[in-house]
């Protein structure tokens, strides 16, 4: 079955043939938690990088409360906290507003990167910036894998079985 | 859930009843067409719904994008299925995907912001203009989010009135979507006296 995980929604599934998507992410970016040895994924589709005030109706909309929220959410369906490995997607510029400092793509990517830092989860895989959207699905069970499909283009491994050095597309440190 | 009352959801789809009607003819006198609007739905809905709601989220769109800038900030969104988007270019003998193509629909976008936020500062006593149009082709979804996410701050909903316009001899239609920020839109509420 394939979970469409809306702006600000989160979901994790280690049930094999389940699929776990956000579709469309602009400036927003899909994080994703897995832990390939067991089959486990969890998806949150962050749309912020700070949120603005404590405790929030829907914590994964930022990236300083999603990252800690979909770690638990993660290791409550059977991942290893040892064994999870990230990877991110979106964070694209696709309009100048003006105004002074960074762009919120950008922004959210960094925020995601600094608290997975914090929590040492390693990142395996990003495809994040540039000016396009883009789709993440993550198919999850014994051959975990994570495709990315930018607007107007096809799907493409970023992380998982099909194909070795899959992870090499990373775009952006 | 919505912090706008029916009243005031009335009155805002009145406000963008007359300003699409405005925006509509001045786009009709451009391409020397005849040009139909639908009467507006005003909604305020959760952003997770106000990007669902308009279709599917990997559709690929054109998207014009015409920032209102001055008393009130807003969003004036156009937004062209691919076949729509080649009709109207091909009034002009020309493709939307290039560079005349962009040009052309970021005029359209132009011509339609313009007329219709004219409109809104008269009624309101506002200061408002448009800023210059920027064209995308992407995804709906992506589209979307990234205009109503915007600069970044922190909203729970977005008010969309969304109208759709027709161009009738060629068979095309476009969503045309106010999506005004939400001080923006006390403030105009405010002014007339809602």
């Amino acid at each position: 079955m394939e979970t469409v995980v809306r702006m600000g929604e989160a979901s994790a599934s280690n049930t094999p043939g389940d699929v776990l998507a956000c579709i469309g992410l602009g400036s927003c970016i899909g994080l994703a938690l897995v832990d390939r040895s067991k089959g486990v994924a969890a998806l949150a589709h962050v749309m912020l990088p700070e949120a603005p005030k404590p405790d929030p109706p829907q914590p994964h909309k930022f990236a300083d409360l999603a990252v800690p929220a979909l770690l638990d959410l993660v290791l409550a369906h059977g991942g290893s906290r040892l064994r999870l490995e990230a990877a991110l997607v979106g964070g694209a510029a696709m309009f100048q507003f003006g105004g002074s400092g960074q762009d919120i793509g950008q922004r959210n990517a960094h925020a995601v990167a600094r608290h997975l830092e914090t929590l040492r989860i390693p990142v395996r895989a990003t495809e994040v910036g540039g000016s396009k959207g883009r789709t993440v699905r993550v198919a999850v069970g014994a051959d975990l894998a994570i495709t990315v499909r930018e607007a107007g283009g096809t799907e493409e491994h970023l992380l998982g079985a099909a194909r070795a050095g899959a992870e090499s597309r990373a775009v952006f440190a | 859930m919505t912090t706008f009352s029916d009243l005031q959801l009335d009155a805002l789809r009145e406000l963008a009843n007359i300003g699409s009607g405005n925006a509509g003819t001045a786009l009709g006198s451009m391409l020397g067409k005849s040009v139909h609007i639908s009467v507006p739905t005003a909604a305020a809905l959760p952003l997770a719904e106000a990007v669902a709601i308009a279709g599917e989220p990997d559709a690929l769109r054109h998207g014009v994008v015409v920032p209102v800038v001055g008393d009130f900030r807003a969003i004036v969104l156009l937004l062209f299925p691919d076949d729509d988007a080649r009709k109207l270019c091909a009034i002009y003998g020309i493709e939307p995907s290039t560079a005349d193509g962009r040009s052309m629909l970021g005029e359209v976008g132009n011509i339609l912001g313009t007329n219709y936020i004219n409109v809104l500062a008269q009624m309101a006593g506002m200061r408002l203009d448009p800023a210059p149009p920027q064209v995308v082709e992407d995804m709906l979804g992506s589209i979307l989010s990234s205009v109503l996410i915007g600069r970044g701050e922190e909203i729970e909903e977005a008010l969309v009135l969304d109208s759709k316009l027709q161009v009738e001899e060629e068979q095309c239609s476009l969503s045309f979507l106010l999506l005004p920020d939400h001080g923006g839109i006390k403030e105009l509420l405010g002014r007339l006296g809602l």
